[in-house]
């Protein structure tokens, strides 16, 4: 489903990534850890079209496309989420309606009529009993005065909503309470199928006790320096990154 | 019926005074509107058309204006299919209708506003010995070069009385309409009074359109608004591309008295709104927000000043522009704190949207404070659309052209969805937000 091949990128003159490839396949959830600073979220945003970030060179290839030719609208469009690390706040952009302007551009895009605002409400009604959601989600603007914990629950929501082929999702545990953070995961589960595939950006084992990875992958200076089963992140837990930076 | 009354050539204030000495011959608005005209004629001719520094036209190019050849118009009625395009649902037995600024009975309706209104003439309005007094000394002090062509030209206009503790449940509209010139441009000048009593409350509704560009509309509102009393005043300017469109707002604020302005400016192509208030017993309150979109080469222009004169006020201002094209804004805005007027309480705040490199926004936002117990703030932003929120909702798949339209909607729903009035809400999302889709 996703192919990266060597690629270095970052913005302006300066390197982030030095070189990272990796394979996703349809079916699998694949977990990248690593220290603060190391390039998960460039790498994140470089997935999704930041006009910031440069490629320098290496490729990705998304369903046989060129990735990097997209915009980021088209990305989106053509199944690719991004759940962000910190989500903006959008003030005077009702939430309901930003999420139904969102469904129906991918609708349109599918060459299918869009829905009016009672039936997307059905919709996002179900996703919102999923993700154990309160009404003020609906009645709030975008994310304004969310809590650092409610914009996270808001991009879960988002993606439960778009249906993604490829979801990243950039620490969305963080800023979770335990409970929050049950129920996020559960929802993730749920939307998981053999025909989707995730990555999840953590620094927490906690998160991979309730989505097990198939991989995980540790970034360290912008490359991948260990890719292993689920058992790399207790050992990360265990152990921290040292051993691997050192050993390396 | 239709007459105009020729201009004269040459120097700009003698264009004025020749005109109003014709207006004078043929006026017949009575001994004691008439010595009002000539008390503003004199005031005018003392101070004259602003030139380039003008500290209330710094950021305004009023030579057009002061250069063009106006003349006055005197008809008076307008297609009634054109009326009723232009009232707003809820005011259909509750509007009055000025063409050129003379109020036109048929098209007027004001049947719900029942005997607690009571609806006259500046005519009858003066025969009130403190109202003669109050506009006589509001015209000796009149301190705007145009406010006081207003009052040199003035007919009939409209007086609005509010008696004691009656709460007006119906909203008024009043529709100036400008018919502009065959023949070249055409200055209107409508005039209001509007006075309300103790305790009284009402909802007014202005509309400013044109059947065609090139006029002049020269506007003056007087409002009084006695002790626990509460006006709100909602202006919608949506005059032809055309036009000028100049507006002073007088604003007399009494004990616990409570004044809420709404201005949205559709852009035109030379609008200035000049507000003055003055907050002169406790417990005033006056709010003032506005809105304008702007695109092409119109110009929309703010010009404030609220006086707190005692303690324990509070002013609001809040303003919005959105600047397209090569479009131009200005906010020129005061708010002065007398001595003694302790415990004030005063924010101002504008923000200017740039979507284009040659727009143009000035903002000078200022307070001149002389009591020490108070709480005052301003602030002014001058910005482009956030590039963060922009990337935002285009991973979300909608286009960089649709996530640019919602995010400058949604700069300016902020102002509109606070107006207290349902239909104009409406028609500021279809009309000012299409001046948006358009780009
Ligand atoms: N817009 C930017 N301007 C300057 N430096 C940047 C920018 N974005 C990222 N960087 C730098 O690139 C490096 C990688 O940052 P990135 O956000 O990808 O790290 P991360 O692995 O996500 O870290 P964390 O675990 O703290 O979220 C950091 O050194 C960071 O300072
Ligand atoms: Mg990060």
């Amino acid at each position: 489903m996703l192919e990266i091949k060597d690629l270095h990128a970052g913005f302006e003159e300066t390197e982030i990534l030095k070189g990272i490839s990796l394979s996703i396949n349809k079916g699998e959830t694949h977990a990248i850890m690593g220290p603060n600073g190391s390039g998960k979220s460039t790498l994140a945003k470089i997935l999704s079209g930041h006009p910031a970030y440069e490629v320098f060179s290496g490729e990705v290839v998304f369903e046989g496309k060129n990735l990097l030719e997209l915009s980021a609208e088209d990305r989106s469009l053509a199944g690719v989420f991004m759940g962000f690390q910190y989500p903006v706040e959008i003030p005077g952009v009702n939430n309901a309606e930003f999420l139904r302007m969102a469904y129906n551009a991918r609708l349109v895009n599918e060459g299918k009529d869009e829905v009016d605002p009672l039936d997307f409400d059905d919709i996002l009604q179900e996703k919102m009993n999923l993700l154990g959601m309160e009404n003020k989600y609906k009645e709030r603007n975008c994310n304004d005065g969310f809590s650092g914990g409610e914009k996270k629950k808001n991009e879960i929501l988002q993606m439960a909503i778009l249906k993604p082929a490829l979801s990243v999702l950039d620490e969305t545990d963080s800023g979770l309470d335990i409970d929050a953070l049950r129920v996020v995961a559960n929802g993730v589960n749920k939307l998981n199928n053999e025909d989707n595939a995730l990555i999840l950006i953590t620094h927490y084992q906690r998160l991979l006790d309730y989505i097990k990875p198939d991989f995980v992958h540790v970034l360290s200076h912008g490359k991948i320096i260990k890719s292993g089963g689920k058992e790399l992140a207790h050992e990360l837990e265990a152990q921290g990154y040292d051993w691997l930076t050192t050993t390396n | 019926m239709s007459s105009t009354i020729a201009e004269s050539s040459n120097g700009a204030e003698s264009v004025v005074l020749d005109l109003h000495k014709k207006f004078i011959e043929t006026s017949q608005s009575g001994p004691d509107i008439l010595a009002l005209n000539r008390k503003a004629l004199d005031q005018f001719a003392k101070l004259k058309f602003p030139h380039r520094k003008h500290e209330m036209y710094t950021f305004v190019n009023t030579k057009d204006i002061t250069g063009a050849p106006f003349s006055l118009k005197t008809k008076s009625s307008s297609p009634q299919e054109f009326v009723k395009q232009h009232v707003y649902a809820g005011c259909e037995h509750s509007h009055l209708t000025l063409v050129n600024g003379i109020l036109c009975s048929e098209l007027s309706d004001a049947t719900a506003l029942g005997t607690a209104v009571m609806v006259g003439s500046l005519t009858d309005a003066v025969k009130d010995e403190p109202i003669k007094t109050a506009l006589q000394e509001s015209i000796e002090q009149e301190n705007d070069v145009f406010a006081s062509i207003n009052s040199a030209f003035m007919t009939q206009g409209i007086m609005i009385r509010v008696g004691k503790d009656k709460q007006i449940e119906a909203p008024l509209q009043i529709l100036n309409i400008s018919t502009g010139g065959e023949s070249g441009p055409v200055m209107t000048v409508p005039r209001i009074y509007v006075h309300l009593e103790p305790l009284s409350e009402l909802k007014i509704i202005v509309k400013y359109v044109g059947e065609e560009g090139n006029y002049f509309v020269n506007s003056v509102q007087d409002m009084v608004v006695e002790e626990n009393a509460s006006l709100t005043h909602i202006q919608v300017q949506a005059d032809s591309t055309d036009a000028w469109h100049f507006s002073k707002n007088r604003v007399h604020l009494k004990r616990d008295s409570c004044y809420r302005g709404y201005q949205a400016t559709n852009g035109a192509r030379l609008v200035r709104h000049h507000n003055e208030a003055w907050l002169s017993e406790p417990g005033a309150g006056l709010e003032l927000s506005g809105v304008s979109v702007l695109v092409d080469d119109e110009q929309s222009h703010q010009f404030i000043r609220v006086h707190h004169e005692v303690e324990h006020c509070t002013s609001q201002q809040r303003f919005k522009n959105i600047i397209n094209h090569r479009a131009r804004a200005s906010f020129d805005g005061t708010v002065v704190v007398n001595k003694g007027a302790q415990l004030t309480n005063s924010d101002q705040l504008i923000n200017n949207l740039m979507l284009s490199d040659e727009g143009h926004a000035d903002c000078k936002p200022n307070l001149m404070i002389f009591a020490d117990d108070v709480k005052c703030a301003h602030g002014a932003t001058v910005g482009q659309l956030d590039e963060g929120q922009l990337f935002y909702l285009r991973t979300r798949g909608l286009s960089e052209a649709v996530a640019k339209e919602i995010l400058t909607q949604s700069f300016a729903s902020s102002i509109i969805q606070e107006i207290p009035f349902a239909p104009v809400i409406e028609e500021l999302n279809q009309t000012l937000l299409k001046k948006l889709k358009a780009n």
